[in-house]
């Protein structure tokens, strides 16, 4: 939606100075606009996915402030003064994080569609719980379904990606 | 969704047969209906159907059509109305009866309402026991008018 | 997409109050969105105006006071289920935090919001009926309390009136030889029947006794009538009771069939979880 068309009358914007991947934004949206809607057809970054719209999934899972939260059903404006993070900022400088690079050593996607949401996801746990339990990882990961993989292989993606993490820090 | 009511009312069945077509008065009963018109003395009624479940607001225009019609004792009814807002439809078919028991009329009620669209993702049970609800407030209220008038 | 909307951005619980008595149905309080944002996605309301709540300070605390536990109605799950004071004195709603949704819902949504969306199939009211809470509501000239049993009247319809802000929810701190349990089950993403326990148990006899059941009708219930087989009796003739408590407290929820089974199934299993919440908290 082109800003002419939606410049209505009394329309209100709300400007949005915020980190995204590690380089500042200053964007301004209005109150309806959805974050997953702003990353994905704004700012083009399409690794998030939407998928059941309704917050069960876990595909559109993005970070902010290093928490996971559904882009389908947050607001834009409220990652105002936040950092974002999304799949395309885990790598840096070209080199994979731990978690994308064990998801690939260990077979944790197929077609991959959930994946980026689950890799986000598996971060914040991680970064939350550095040696977790399979019980602990299983309960924080609940929320991000995958319709491929049985789990299995992203459990222990996620247990090899911790390990070498815990090793280098 | 099939409900079915009586109710007894102490008025002869004369009376409360003249009630139900007094569209104004009947339609009155009706928790939520408002803006009674007669399109067609007998046959075809208009009606505006508000109901609210917490912060849930529907609002039918209602048509409602004569189908059938045996003098003091049977109607056969069936309204329909749509709510473009919401995205939902409703349809009720009503059967309406009239039988006297000593010196009482009994009023029975056999409804089948469907309603489809946005507002069945409410569940099924929630306007079950809406749509129950409002029959009861009806049927008590038909009685109450019929009663409180004799 | 969802529909235009003008953000209210208020600092205070007046500010809030004023907000919504001047524009009534066409405002909505918005906290976490977790509820509403779905409503509204869908279609089933729609609002010209949404006050932003968080911008209210003091609304996100938890603080024990006197006796009582206080928890801000801006606090997230996350926080209440991360809360290590709460994990203390209150360890059974830390365990039904921890199991809301999932992590994104609890990092946004909060339990003020949950309470007063009262969508059936929700937690954390169950429980806090047992716990004996009392809910504040707010408005820009009065403050009062409102007891849980008392505050959720059907399915989404809370007791607040239309211009009251739920700022707080207040719990009397358990005693030594209190104990409560919420057990609860589902299939589907929301829980299909929830069962809550709160009782005190001194030299093998019970008292104190709350018990209160959610998700399978369209609010939760106490349960009076059943919990008068556990008062006052010791732990065997209790235990003795459960079935007949069980058969009161299913019939107490006002089950209504629907997808997530049917009236008989969940008074069913109301009568299964009560037993194990029991048999949870006395052995």
């Amino acid at each position: 939606m082109s800003k002419a068309m939606s410049r209505q009358r009394d329309a209100q914007f709300i400007p949005v100075s915020f980190t995204l991947n590690g380089r500042s934004q200053e964007i301004e949206v209005e109150p309806h606009e959805l974050l997953l809607d702003v990353v994905r057809d704004r700012l083009g970054l399409t690794g998030v996915k939407r998928s059941c719209d309704v917050e069960v999934c876990g595909a559109c899972t993005l970070l902010v402030d290093g928490r996971p939260v559904s882009a389908c059903t947050t607001l834009a404006f409220e990652v105002r003064g936040r950092s974002v993070l999304t799949i395309e900022g885990l790598a840096e400088n070209g080199k994979l994080h731990p978690l994308q690079q064990a998801f690939i050593e260990h077979g944790g996607f197929q077609c991959g569609f959930c994946t980026p949401g689950m890799i986000l996801a598996a971060k914040a746990l991680l970064d939350e719980i550095p040696n977790p339990t399979e019980e602990q990882l299983k309960h924080f990961m609940h929320g991000n379904l995958c319709r491929c993989t049985g789990y299995k292989k992203i459990i222990e993606s996620i247990m090899a990606a911790a390990k070498r993490m815990r090793s280098k820090a | 969704m099939q409900f079915q009511k009586e109710v007894e009312i102490s008025a002869p069945r004369e009376k409360v047969w003249q009630f139900i077509w007094d569209v104004d008065r009947f339609i009155s009963c009706v928790p939520g209906c408002k803006d009674a018109k007669t399109i067609e003395e007998g046959k075809r009624y208009t009606a505006t159907m508000v109901e609210k479940v917490g912060p849930f607001k529907v609002e039918f225009p209602t048509m409602i059509e004569v189908i059938e019609r045996e003098e003091l004792s049977r109607i056969k009814a069936q309204a329909s109305g749509a709510d473009n807002k919401i995205g939902s439809r409703m349809k009720v078919d009503l059967d309406v009866s009239l039988r006297t028991q000593d010196d009482k009329t009994i009023l029975g009620f056999v409804a089948g309402v469907d309603i489809l669209g946005k507002l069945a993702a409410l569940g099924h049970g929630i306007i079950k026991r809406k749509a129950d609800q409002v029959l009861d407030e009806f049927a008590q209220a038909v009685k109450q008018k019929l009663e409180g008038d004799s | 997409m969802l529909r235009r909307f003008r953000l209210e951005e208020p600092d205070s619980v007046t500010q809030v109050s004023e907000l919504l008595g001047r524009f009534g149905d066409n405002a909505k309080i918005y906290a976490g969105g977790t509820e509403l944002l779905l409503a509204m996605k869908e279609g089933l309301v729609r609002y010209e105006r949404l006050i932003n709540v968080k911008g209210v300070k003091g609304l996100s605390d938890v603080v024990v006071d006197n006796g009582t536990v206080r928890i801000g109605a801006l606090c997230t799950h996350r926080q209440v289920e991360t809360s290590s004071m709460l994990q203390q004195k209150l360890p059974a709603l830390v365990k039904l935090e921890q199991n809301v949704a999932n992590v994104r819902v609890r990092q946004a949504g909060t339990i003020g919001g949950n309470l007063c969306f009262a969508e059936p199939h929700a937690d954390p009211g169950t429980l806090l009926m047992a716990l004996g809470a009392k809910m504040v509501a707010e408005k820009s000239s009065a403050k009062r309390e409102i007891a849980a049993e008392e505050f959720f009247v059907d399915a989404f319809e809370t007791s607040l009136e239309a211009d009251e802000v739920l700022t707080e929810i207040r719990i009397p701190t358990p005693g030594a030889n209190s104990r409560s349990a919420y057990l609860k089950f589902g299939y589907l993403e929301r829980p299909s029947v929830g069962v809550a326990l709160a009782l005190t148990v001194n030299a093998g006899t019970i008292s104190d006794t709350k018990i209160a059941v959610g998700c399978a009708g369209p609010a939760p219930r106490r349960v009076a009538e059943a919990e008068a087989l556990f008062d006052g009796k010791g732990t065997q003739e209790a235990m003795r009771n459960l079935p007949a408590a069980g058969v009161i407290a299913g019939r107490a929820a006002e089950a209504i069939s629907d997808l997530h089974g049917s009236q008989e199934y969940k008074e069913h299993i109301v009568g299964v979880l009560l037993k194990r919440a029991f048999q949870s908290l006395v052995s």
